[in-house]
This record gives structure tokens, sequence and C-alpha cells, in this order.
């Protein structure tokens, strides 16, 4: 009981510690979002200052004490209301993320548990066969994907199968003549513009779960229940996975806990590349435009799932493996 | 607003990155990106990359905001339309107007001009928008309350004073746009209303909208209906370079790298066309010794060459700018004919030197030392990102260091580098000016009533330049409203201009107009410039009433 409360303390305080970062960061960026917006204008040319001030006007920009605004920002915190966003003035925050949120989580969260699954398969796999093709070609093709970088990757198959043999749509997460609906259609429409940011991020996040798996794997094979298991004669498979995987996925399961934490966070890079409408795509928009209240309701969200994430895992490994309660 | 030149800046890195995989692909191993036009798309109907999705589009058609859908300044009018490229007003939804005196401004309303929905447009709109705008500072984005003092509408006629002379104010009260009384009354604020279903009065109305495409349709009721011969505009959120080259766009407006190998490579009627819209020079802080002391500021000039700075920084594209403060050649009838070589100061190495050792510097053959004797060495401050804007910038630092001056490159993010400049943290910036009104240009630039000292802010005048010669030209030029006069102030300005430097001209940033002439023609081109290829703003009102339809009869 004292683990469980001794985490759960730790969870409160560091879930203060990251909101008032939260709250720092941002207006610790050199300029404010008014400077910002003028930057943005001025793309077309001198801005005057009457122009200024309309701006300063619409944006309301922050005023007062740092500490009233933070109590503002706890309040809001509070209540879920993070106020309009400037960068996107006058929509509101929670409108943006709750329209960005779907994509983001349907398609990072799905590509991340098949990575995850296929991944992991795979390291039993090579684990299970080490030394013969089926160790080397995971193992080696998923490193040497893994070396690439997610945008290089997306850029390289946007550019072949997007825009020179125009297999995929090379932009958004639907197509431009359709109004997103729940019918067949649309949903065939959405799979095939997710087709190829779904494949970037697989691609390049296999390997590390066939790493991971593989090698805690191969430390389990040679433990001694497993060689007893195999003298008792017990089918090979059984042995692989219920004996040997069991065990060894212990690692991999923290990793992919941690990676669901972090699925709100979109992949910024991906949907920058494809144009997808997801948080990863809202919040480089956040950023470039000194958007603090969207960063904030961003980073919050980021920071408050991958705590919940950690503090699931802690739970499970006090429940999973006796040790670590002590 | 109507007049700001757009300039020369990339602004994404990931579409920097792909670009250069693009040419280095197109290039490298031959792989040719061929435009592939939408066969669906008819000859009526227009494909115009002029709203670009961040990556959708979010419904805000409310045109004073500056987060509005680009259309939304073609779906509402100004009263006077003014050309990007030299100034020109044009009348639009006021017929004609007068400036008895240089205080007063007296516009007259169109006649027979209709809102979408079939209701008339009539003077109470007119005074329902100033009103607006007056109760709501937000919306006034060009400050046309700055300058007005009263506002009486009396049937078409709109009579305007001002609060002090002020003759320039035409432009900027003009090219406010009207919006529909009958409409609006009733929002509780116009400041935050999004207007998602826009009623306006210009040639084209809101069609369909969906989060990655809008399509605007003809008004057959507009004013100028009989002259605008294209049926639908359809404007994609997906309007990165890449969707530029390969959808068969009809109408652009991108800085696009190596446009000959891209753009016009990709379809044999695409064209392009860049007129200058603003001067990029080095802006010195005029409170930071010795950018003060206009010796070291004419070293400097005469130490660059103008011509390779902006064959480095824009490709070729571009002129050397003239230190006549003017664009060239847009507005060519502006010019002093007195300025030697049209206002150009070219490179003169030796005449830098004496420059320099007059201001007490002195040169020793490597290194340029300031009267103290310390080396001269001063930091240029650019934004992030704007990667032509580092290209000249690294240029200068070459040439500057063949005299001995060493330059650091500071290149903050843009609303960083935008702070430093309004507070005045800087030594020597890069930066915009001028532009295609003239006046207004030297006004905002040079103006003693914008000085601010350092560490207060200031969005006019950053560079901190004070002069009772040009604050007295100013005042003069604002009490006219004689043409002869104006014209003669304005060849003193840009004479002051050349002499003083209160920042030294590189080359012209550009307007960069792309367009196709296979379906539609009468684009405006260096021997027509009757108006930028803007997409947005209200420059695409006129370019859209003179272009027509290559096949008629296949519609």
């Amino acid at each position: 009981m004292r683990y469980f409360l001794q985490r759960g303390g730790w969870f409160a305080l560091t879930l203060w510690a990251a909101i008032t970062l939260n709250f720092l960061l941002p207006r610790m960026m050199p300029g404010s979002p008014a400077d910002a917006a003028i930057a943005k204008l001025s793309q077309n040319g001198p801005v005057t200052e009457e122009t200024r001030r309309a701006v300063e006007a619409q944006l309301g920009v922050p005023d007062g004490s740092l500490i009233q605004q933070y109590v503002d920002y706890l309040r809001q915190i509070l209540s879920l209301d993070f106020g309009v966003s400037y960068a996107f003035y006058p929509e509101p925050v929670s409108g943006l993320v709750a329209q960005a949120l779907p994509y983001t989580l349907v398609l990072v969260g799905l590509v991340t548990i098949a990575s995850f699954v296929i991944g992991t398969l795979l390291g039993v796999l090579a684990a299970w066969r080490r030394g013969t093709w089926m160790d080397a070609l995971p193992t080696v093709g998923g490193s040497f994907l893994t070396t690439f970088p997610y945008f290089w990757t997306s850029l390289l198959l946007l550019f072949f199968l997007g825009y020179v043999a125009h297999l995929f749509p090379t932009f958004g997460a639907f197509s431009a003549t359709t109004q997103p609906g729940l019918d067949w259609g649309t949903v065939v429409d959405a799979v095939y513009h997710a087709a190829l940011p779904a494949t970037t991020m697989l691609i390049t996040s296999l390997g590390g779960w066939v790493l991971g798996m593989r090698n805690a794997m191969i430390t389990t094979l040679g433990e001694d229940h497993v060689t007893f298991a195999e003298a008792n004669g017990i089918p090979g498979r059984t042995v692989a996975l219920k004996y040997a995987a069991r065990n060894a996925i212990l690692p991999n399961l923290t990793g992919f806990g941690m990676a669901l934490g972090g699925v709100v966070g979109g992949s910024i890079l991906v949907e920058q590349v494809f144009g997808y409408p997801g948080i990863g795509f809202l919040l480089f928009n956040a950023v470039t435009g000194q958007d603090y209240p969207l960063m904030q309701a961003i980073f919050l969200m980021i920071t408050v799932s991958v705590l919940v994430a950690n503090l699931l895992v802690d739970i499970l490994y006090g429940i999973l493996d006796p040790r670590t309660r002590r | 607003m109507a007049s700001a030149p757009p300039l020369l800046r990339r602004r994404t890195l990931l579409g920097g990155a792909s670009l250069a995989a693009t040419s280095l692909l197109a290039s490298g191993c031959s792989l040719q990106i061929r435009s592939r036009p939408d066969p669906t798309i008819g000859p009526d109907t227009m494909l115009v990359a002029g709203d670009k999705g961040t990556p959708t589009f979010t419904a805000n058609f409310n045109p004073f905001h500056a987060n509005k859908r680009t259309a939304a300044s073609i779906l509402y009018e100004p009263l006077i339309w003014i050309n990007p490229l030299d100034g020109e007003l044009v009348p639009w939804l006021a017929e004609s107007w007068d400036q008895p005196d240089p205080q007063r401004i007296v516009l007259t309303l169109r006649e027979g001009v209709s809102w979408h929905d079939g209701t008339p447009l009539t003077g109470e709109d007119v005074d329902y928008t100033f009103r607006m705008l007056q109760d709501f500072p937000a919306n006034d984005v060009a400050g046309a309350w700055g300058r007005i003092d009263t506002l009486e509408v009396d049937g078409r006629t709109i009579a305007i004073t001002l609060k002090s002379p002020d003759s320039p104010a035409l432009p900027v009260i003009g090219q406010t746009v009207i919006v529909p009384r009958h409409l609006w009354e009733g929002v509780a604020d116009p400041s935050t209303w999004r207007n998602e279903e826009p009623v306006g009065s210009g040639p084209f109305q809101l069609g369909t909208f969906t989060a990655l495409q809008y399509t605007l349709d003809r008004f057959p009721g507009h004013w100028q209906a009989s002259s605008i011969d294209i049926e639908h505009l359809v404007y994609p959120a997906a309007s990165e370079e890449l969707d530029l080259v390969t959808k068969g766009y009809d109408w652009a407006y991108a800085y696009m790298s190596d446009v000959e190998n891209t753009w016009m490579a990709a379809n044999d009627a695409n064209r392009y066309w860049f007129p200058p819209g603003g001067i990029i020079g080095l802006h010195p802080n005029h409170d930071v010794a010795p950018f003060d002391d206009v010796d070291v500021r004419r070293g400097l000039a005469l130490a660059l060459d103008g011509r390779q700075v902006a064959e480095v920084a824009a490709e070729g594209y571009m002129d050397e700018a003239s230190q006549s403060g003017l664009l060239l050649p847009n507005q060519e009838d502006l010019l002093d004919p007195s300025l030697p070589e049209r206002g150009i100061i070219g490179q003169d190495t030796q005449a830098a030197i004496a420059a320099f050792e007059k201001a007490g510097f002195t040169y020793d053959g490597t290194t340029m030392r300031t009267p103290e004797g310390e080396p001269f060495t001063f930091a240029i401050t650019t934004a992030n990102g704007y990667t032509d804007w580092l290209r000249a910038v690294q240029e200068v630092q070459r040439e500057l260091g063949a005299i001995g001056i060493a330059v650091d490159i500071d290149a903050p993010q843009p609303a960083a580098y935008e702070a430093n400049l309004s507070s005045g943290d800087y030594q020597v910036a890069v930066g915009s000016s001028n532009g295609s009104d003239a006046f207004q240009g030297f006004s905002n630039l040079m103006s003693g009533e914008y000085y601010v000292p350092v560490g207060e802010t200031s969005q006019n005048n950053r560079i901190r330049y004070r002069s009772a010669e040009a604050d007295e030209l100013i005042t003069r030029y604002r009490a006219s409203v004689d043409e002869a006069e104006q014209s003669e102030i304005l060849h003193a300005l840009q004479r002051l201009f050349h002499t003083d430097l209160p920042v030294i001209a590189l080359y012209y940033g550009g307007l960069w107009g792309l367009y196709n002439q296979a379906r539609f023609t009468g684009w405006p081109t260096a021997e027509d410039p009757y108006a930028p290829l803007q997409t947005y703003g209200s420059s695409p009102l006129l370019v859209l009433t003179r272009l027509r339809r290559a096949q008629k009869e296949a519609s």
C-alpha cells in the first residue's frame, strides 16, 4: 500500500511541477504573440503602428503581473477553459484541440499499437530463430529503417508515391471535396489518406520494438526455467511464447505504456509533411505563432497523459513484479 | 495594407527541404515533375493557390481579421482600389473623390452597387462601416480613425474632415472595405465575429466551403459583371510548392527557388512575373554609434555591391535597389531626374574607405579600426528562416570583410526579430521598407513624430531616425493637395534618402506572381503592368476583371 501511496505522491508533485513549467516556458520565449502576428503580417510588407495596435487589441495580449497570470492560469486549468487562441484568433483553444485530437489518436494511436504488436512478435521470432535469416532480416532491417529520420522517410514516400507515381494523396486527412461524415465512403477516403503517414511511422518505429524484444528474450531464453521446460519436451511454440516471451515482454510493455502516453502529442514532422490536421501540426502552428494558450493546452495534455501512463505502468509493475514494491 | 509589398521570404524549413529534394531529384536523376491538371475542372473554373491551409481551413470571412480566409478581401470591396505596384488610386466603390483642402476628403459613392443578397449598397453601409471601425478599434487595421476627425454621409456623398492637414490620408481611408449594415448591425462584437456566411459586394460570392477547399462563384449582380468572364474560383488548402507544380494551378503566388526548372518546366504554358514590391536593405539603428554618422553609413553603402547581393539573395530574379527609395521601374514617373544613375549607388571600395576615414576610422589594409582604435565589428540582425535575407547578409558579410570589417550574423526567430526591431535592440538589421505608396514609405521610415528612444517600442521609424529636414518635408507634403508641389517634395525626399542614407538599399523584394496562360489570358506582365499577381488583398479584384477564358465554346 505504501508503495502505491508513494507513487501517487510523486505523481502529484511531478504534475504540479509540469503545470508550472508549462506556464513559465512559453513566457520565456523571446517576442510576444503580437510580435509573432506582426512577423506573419509583415510577410506581405511593412506593418504600421496602427495595424500593430489593432492586432494587439484583437489578441488581448496578456497583461497583469506574472503572479496574476499564474493564478488565472491555474483557475483555467481547473475549469478546462484554455481561452482563445492567438494564432487562430478568434477560435477557442478547446475547439481547436477537440478538432485535431481524433485524427492524431486514430492515426498515431493505431500505428503505435500495430508497431508494438508487429515489432514484439518479430522480436520473439528473431530471438527464437536466432542466427537464421529470420533473425537477421528483422534485426538488421529494423535498425536500418529506424536510423532514417521520420521526415526524410516521409518526404521520400510523399515524393515518389504521391507526386511522381500519383498512387496516394499528398495532403490532408480526407479529400478536398468531401464533407467528413460517418459513412463507408468517408472511412475508405480517410484510410487512403492515412496510408502514407501510417507507413512512415510504422517502418521507422518498428525496429525499436524488434530489438528491445529480441534482446530481452535472448536473456530469458538462457534462464533455467526455459531449459527445464525444453527438457520436459514441451512444444517449442509454447516454450517460446508462454515461458520466454511472457517474461521478456516487461521492458517492452513499459516502453509501450510510455509510447501510448505520448500519442496525444502527435507526430509533428509526419503531420507537417503530409498536411495531416492532427495535434502535431497544431502544436507546430502554436509554437511558430507564439500562441501561449494553445501551446499550454497541448503541452499540458501531453504532460498529463505521459504522467498518467507512467503512473499506470508503475502500478502495473508493482502488481506484476513484487520485487519493485520494496 | 493594400499598398503593402510582399517580400521574398521563405517561411518553413520543411517547404525548403521538400523543394530542395525536388530540384535535387529533378536535376540529379533527370526526373522531371510535370503538372497533371484535374480533368474535372472546366474551362470556366480557375484553380487559385491563394490560401494555404494550416493544414485545414477555418471558416473566417471577417475582412478585418488577420486570420481571415484570403478570399474575404475580394468578397468585400474597398472604396478605392490601390495598385500595389505604384500606389495608383483606381475608383472602386467610390466613383470619384475630391480633396478641396488638405484637411478634407469628399468621396462620391458609386450607384447601382448591390450586395450578394440583392440589397442595394448605399451610403448607410459606408456610414455603418466607419462607425463600427470607430467603436471596435481592433477592426480598424489601417488606422482610419487615427486620421479622421468627423465623417458625414449624405446620400452618396461621404464628407470627411481630418484631424490635421493630411492629404496622404486618402489612400489609408480609401482602402477601407465596406460591409453590409443590414447583416452586421445585429452582431454583438464584430471584432470577434467569424462571419462564416459572408455576404459582400465583390464580383464573386462564396460557393461551397469544406475544411480543405472552398469555391467562389461569379456574382451576376455585380456592377462590373460584364467584365467578369470566370464562373468559379477554387481555393484548395493544399498549396505547397510541390502542389503548385503538379496540380495544374492557374494562378499562384509563391517564391519558388529555381523557377525556370520547377514552375516553368512543369507546364509549357506556365509563366512568371516578379516586379519589385519593396526595398530590402540594411536598417542601421541611428541611436547606436557609429551608425548615427552619415559617413559610416555612406562607407557601408559604397562598400557593397547591390547587384551581387541581389544575385546571391534572389537568384538573380530581382535588381539592385535604387537609393531613391522608389520601386523602379514601377514608380519611374516619380523619380527625381537629378539623381545620378537613377539613384543606384554602385560599389566603390576606395570611396568607401575614404568615407570611413572621414568618420575617423583607419584602415591598414587588413583591418578597419574605429576612431578609438578598436577593430570595427558589428552584428546584423535578420529573422530566422528568411533564407534570402540570410543569403543577403552572408554576401554583405563577405563584401565588408574585404575591407576589414567583421560582421556577426544574429538570426532570432521572426517574433523575436520583430520585438528586437520595435524596441531598438539591434545594431544593424535587414529589413524591408518603402513600397507602392512612395510618400508613406518615406514618412513611416523617417518621420520624427514616430521616434521613440531605444527601449520603447514603435512599429514605424524603427531605425530611430531624426532629421529636421525630413520632418519639414513630410509636414509640407501633408499640407499640400497640389500635385506639382507634392512631386517636388517627393523629389526632395528622394535626394535626402540618397544623401543621408537612413537605410542602405540593397535589392528589391519581389511580388512573386506565377500564372498559366493556357486556360485564361489577359494576365498582367512587364509590358502591361496593370496590377501585380498577388492572390491576397484587394489586388485580385482588378486582375479578375481583365482575365478572359481562352476556350469559350468548350464550356
